[in-house]
């Protein structure tokens, strides 16, 4: 029988799998990707948390209206970063985070 | 009207500017960006005098289950819409620098975008539950994004862009993760039923615990706390000046309101999480002064410096979040922060924004000798540093005061002596611009002419900075504020 | 609406039109006079009351809730620090020399200065009243190192490190208010920063003696920095010797007296059993002898005129914290009475020295002689200076000291020789060596031959005012000590048990 804890778990273990790459990776597209992860981490424990939580014999449907909204929401921001990120490339030739270093002080 | 229809027509108007770039009328967008500039402000002096309808039942149906025009949010609608005016001037003002950075000299994207999100800081201050919250943050942070790297021709402005989409798509993702965790904890999205929720000692407090951190964690970030801070001083440096602004008030603002939100449930009556919060706070407060007024210390870039003064000032609010002075709220003591610190940030942005235009740089060696090239913005850049600085007196002080004094009354010593240190490390590092701006320079430089949009910007600047720092009391009703609704009504 | 409203604005108005290019003659020292008349008015109307009521009130709301009010008022030791205030000021703004490039920014600094430490002095407000020494604290800083005499990295390394010292001495300060206010402040109660309400609460709830001298203990610390006391003092000489002389006169006169008024306010009235503990005590007394025997010491070493001033002024304080170490009626009166001479007698040596450094460009002892046969008048007012500071009876200063070395003695309770009289009998030696230091740079200044060739003349009559106004009051105060007692001091029926010192002064 299948949890809310095994859901829980499972949905950490992305999100941390994604913040790891967040920290850990160079290549800015990785990086996006992972931080895509964490959103979908977040979806995950939003629905199971939605489905589990019945009340009066119904799921409670709330998070899973914010799901959409994270969705949609993710859309922009990817549309808008993938943006961003390819102007560097054109700028630069390279997507690697290391490369973006001329800011400090 | 209705303050939710004057915050619709605000955002439309951003739209119809965003459309004005189709038609290439550089006039008509000259005309509209004035307009709209007026727009914002006349809206915001409207809700200050009570002419507009703040009361759920002017809101249509469809969205009253989801905002509440209460005191807080109104406060917090006109510094959203207060400091997108400021923006839109300074926008004005730098605008023939900032037009040889853009693809093809286009600007109309950084009038519009403002307009749409003071909107959206307005309907983030009402909100009531944390869908409509984030949907509202996401569209300033994304709008955030768009305009730090909008001058695309500055590499520097690029590298500022992908920082902040980075870092601000991974405190997205905190921010969702603790939302979710809420809802497991609490059954519920509503502020109201958070509240109510973390109140009952059945709560399991792990999970609550977890959910408040993820959430502080994440509005940490858009507010500039440490150890979330590492993106600002990268893309202040990096940005056009007025959006740095921009990011110093507005992004504090939409972060604060919301934090201010959450926490009154957090540390409300009965939680049981509030000891634990509270001292969560302090700690993040107290990081978050000295981290950003250590670095501070060593920059000769002014611009870096506002940065890092604004990593100081965010832990000061946050220290003032988590107080318990008698006569003073948290909220309160937070919001009344944030109303003087805007001024002031402004003004100094202001003068920076004045030099650029003029292709004078930030850095500290092309300050020297400011005062003979142009007596006023040495004066200006004096007065909005010494009250960055919390010079007695001036608009700076009272909040550091009532700060400090509630972590005295409070007892939290050790934060009160790193506070201490922070103001103390304050002093120097924003008086060198002005020690800077007073020496005379090696070799002659030519004077440097304020236009006259300009001169009555920082003229205005600096009354409101001078005259409220010996007359606060405008603000007093700040003070008292509360996310909680039916408390007292605003400045009056 | 109190005058003293008036008095305060008068400065800053001063400030702001010469910074908008008013004329230097009539926007300066006129002004600067009109504020002494204005207080002189002030005390007239005043007429001759209990030095503890509290004259000419008015508040302005700042804040309703946390209350927060600019609230005004003087009594006689306000009244006093005011008038010294105004005096100083106005023979500052004298004695600048307008034909100087910089003069009009020592102008609107004098003004600055002279507008804080009025407001630190008339304020009813705890809060305030620091509030508003910090203000006149900035720009004395920023004039040192903007304006300062000598090498531009000099002044700077000069004006940071008192920056640092001063800054760093507000906060504690700052941390040690806070502290005595929220101590005093009923439990859950809204904090209260008033004044007459503290020292109320300190006589109906007195604080347990242990708080009361940890809390002394970090103002002392605060307090005394700003005052220069012993260690915290090695900012102060060079920054006198750096600045203008019109801010030096200012800072070492007036401001720094903001210290010890401040402990003055505070120490008696609020913590009164502060001192009574003994290592506080002992602390104090080790840190004024540091004053007044070590810093003395390295006066007499001094082989210029601005250094050695500028050290003796630091030592001096040794017998203000002296006064304050013993407690008691007398050696107090002796404080206030003793900050209000040396205020007087080193802003009239600072304006001589600066005078003379102007004309001959060199202040050295080795290379100066005999400059007395061509000035008589400057001859004259810095002998009427110099023995002030020495304490020659007959002059401001000597009533001041003797008070506070009789205070130390009549200490009710003491019956053998505890710390402060055996601290008083060394500080004794103070005395000697301030006329070793003083008399020697009298006669290698103005007696003797001229090594160098180098002379001095006369300033003319209309510039003498400023130095013919201090001169006198210093004689004035010196021969009827009783006219600045009077604001001090109960008159001597109203007085207990210290009738057997009191006709001395009287």
């Amino acid at each position: 029988m299948i949890t809310l804890q095994h859901y829980l778990w499972v949905s950490a273990a992305l999100f941390c799998i994604g913040l790891a790459g967040v920290v850990a990776r160079r290549n800015a597209l990785v990086v996006y990707m992972c931080l895509e992860m964490m959103l979908s981490a977040a979806n995950l424990t939003l629905v199971a948390f939605s489905r589990f939580g019945v009340r009066d014999g119904l799921p409670d449907v709330n998070a899973q209206a914010l799901v959409f909204f994270t969705i949609t929401v993710a859309a922009a921001e990817v549309a808008v970063g993938l943006a961003i990120i390819l102007a560097l490339f054109r700028a630069k030739q390279r997507i690697e985070t290391d490369s973006v270093n001329a800011l400090q002080g | 009207m209705s303050v939710f229809y004057s915050l619709t027509l605000i955002a439309l108007a951003g739209l119809a500017l965003l459309l004005l770039e189709a038609f290439d009328s550089k006039r008509a967008l000259r005309y509209a960006r004035d307009a709209s500039l007026g727009l914002c402000l006349f809206v915001a002096l409207r809700l200050l005098t009570g002419n507009l309808n703040c009361s759920s039942e002017a809101l249509p149906s469809w969205v009253s289950p989801w905002l509440s025009f209460d005191p807080l949010a109104q406060t917090f609608v006109v510094l959203g819409l207060v400091s997108t005016a400021l923006v839109l001037a300074l926008l004005r003002i730098g605008e023939s620098y900032i037009r040889q950075y853009t693809l093809g000299g286009s600007m109309s994207e950084f009038y519009a975008i403002p307009m749409i999100m003071a909107a959206a800081i307005g309907f983030m201050a009402a909100a009531r539950d944390l869908v409509t919250v984030f949907v509202a943050l996401e569209l300033v942070t994304v709008s955030f994004y768009v305009l730090v790297s909008m001058a695309r021709k500055s590499a520097l402005c690029l590298e500022a862009g992908v920082k902040y989409l980075i870092l601000g798509a991974m405190s997205t993702g905190v921010l969702v993760f603790g939302m979710a965790w809420i809802y497991g904890v609490c059954g519920t999205l509503e502020f109201s039923g958070i509240a109510s929720a973390l109140a009952d000692p059945q709560i399991a407090k792990a999970p609550a615990l977890l959910a408040c951190g993820l959430m502080i964690a994440a509005l940490g970030f858009k507010v500039a706390a440490a150890p979330f801070h590492v993106w600002v001083p990268d893309v202040y440096q990096g940005a056009p000046l007025p959006i740095s602004a921009f990011l110093s008030v507005g992004s504090k603002a939409a972060g604060f309101v919301v934090l201010c939100r959450l926490l009154e449930g957090f540390l409300g009556a009965g939680s049981v999480v509030a000891a634990e919060v509270r001292q969560l706070l302090v700690i993040l407060g107290g990081l978050t002064v000295l981290l950003g007024a250590l670095p501070a210390l060593h920059q000769s870039s002014v611009k870096r410096l506002l940065g890092f003064s604004s990593v100081s000032h965010a832990g000061f609010m946050i220290l003032g979040l988590s107080s318990v002075a008698p006569g003073v709220t948290g909220t309160g003591l937070a919001s009344f922060y944030l109303a003087t610190y805007l001024p002031m940030t402004v003004l100094a942005f202001t003068v920076l924004t004045v030099m650029r235009a003029h292709e004078v740089g930030d850095d500290l060696s092309e300050i020297r000798g400011l005062s003979k090239r142009s007596p006023m913005l040495a004066f200006c850049l004096t007065v909005s540093m010494a009250c960055l600085a919390g010079l007695p007196l001036s608009v700076g002080f009272l909040g550091k005061w009532l700060v400090l004094l509630g972590l005295a009354q409070a007892g939290q010593l050790a934060a009160l002596v790193i506070a201490l240190i922070a103001a103390a490390c304050g002093f120097y590092y924003y008086f060198r611009p002005i020690v800077a701006a007073y020496s005379s320079s090696e070799e002659p430089r030519k004077a440097i002419e304020v236009s006259i949009p300009a001169a009555v910007l920082l003229v205005l600047l600096c009354a409101v900075v001078l005259v409220l720092g010996l007359y606060p009391a405008p603000l007093n009703g700040l003070l008292q504020l509360t996310g909680a609704p039916a408390a007292a009504a605003l400045l009056r | 609406m109190s005058p003293l409203f008036i008095a305060l604005l008068l400065p800053v108005v001063a400030a702001v039109a010469l910074s908008r290019g008013a004329p230097l003659k009539l926007a300066s020292t006129p002004v600067a006079l009109a504020n002494v008349l204005l207080i002189l008015g002030v005390m007239l109307s005043r007429g001759f009351v209990s030095p503890e009521v509290v004259s000419h009130v008015g508040s302005i709301a700042m804040l309703q809730s946390p209350a927060l009010n600019l609230s005004v008022g003087v009594d006689g030791l306000s009244l006093l620090m005011a008038l010294l205030t105004v005096v100083v000021s106005v023979c500052a703004c004298w004695q600048i020399d307008n034909k100087r490039e910089g003069a009009r920014a020592e102008h609107i600094v004098a003004h600055l200065i002279s507008a804080g430490a009025l407001g630190a002095f008339v304020c009813r407000d705890l809060l305030m009243l620091y509030a508003f020494h910090e203000l006149a604290l900035i720009p004395t800083l920023l004039i040192i190192a903007l304006q300062g005499r000598g090498e531009s990295a000099n002044r700077l390394r000069v004006a940071w490190k008192a920056t640092v010292y001063l800054g760093v001495g507000s906060l504690i300060l700052l941390a040690g208010l806070c502290w005595l206010m929220v101590s005093l402040t009923p439990e859950g109660a809204a904090l209260v920063t008033d004044l007459d309400s503290l020292l109320k609460l300190a006589k109906e709830h007195p604080l347990p003696a242990l708080k009361q001298a940890q809390i002394g203990l970090v103002l002392l610390v605060g307090f005394g920095t700003l005052v220069s006391l012993f260690p915290f003092h090695t900012w102060a000489a060079p920054a006198y010797a750096t600045a203008p002389v019109s801010t030096a006169m200012l800072h070492s006169g007036v401001l720094k007296k903001f210290g010890i008024y401040g402990l003055l306010r505070v120490l008696p009235g609020m913590l009164p059993l502060a001192l009574s503990q003994a290592w506080l005590q002992e602390a104090l007394c080790w840190a004024l002898l540091g004053n007044i025997l070590w810093v003395g010491w390295v006066c007499i070493h001094q082989r210029n005129l601005d250094e050695m001033l500028a050290h003796s002024s630091v030592m001096h304080m040794g017998y203000l914290f002296l006064g304050l170490a013993a407690g008691g009626a007398v050696a107090l009166e002796g404080v206030a009475l003793l900050a209000f001479a040396h205020g007087i007698s080193i802003a009239l040596l600072f304006a001589l020295a600066g005078r003379m450094r102007a004309q001959l460009g060199t202040l050295e002892f080795r290379r100066l002689g005999g400059l007395g046969s061509h000035s008589p008048a400057l001859y004259v007012l810095f002998c009427f200076g110099m023995f002030a500071s020495i304490g020659l009876p007959g002059l401001a200063n000597f009533a001041g000291e003797l008070m506070i070395f009789v205070g130390c003695f009549g200490h009710p309770g003491a019956t053998a020789l505890g710390m402060v009289q055996w601290t008083a009998i060394a500080a004794l030696w103070g005395v000697v060596m301030s006329a070793v230091y003083g008399l020697r740079a009298l006669r290698a200044l103005f007696q003797g031959t001229s090594g160098s060739g180098l002379f001095l003349s006369d300033p003319p009559l209309a510039q003498r005012g400023g130095l013919v106004l201090l001169a006198s009051l210093l004689l004035v105060a010196g021969t009827c000590p009783w006219l600045p007692l009077r604001l001090i001091a109960p008159a001597p029926k109203d007085k207990p048990a210290a009738g057997a010192v009191a006709p001395k002064a009287h």
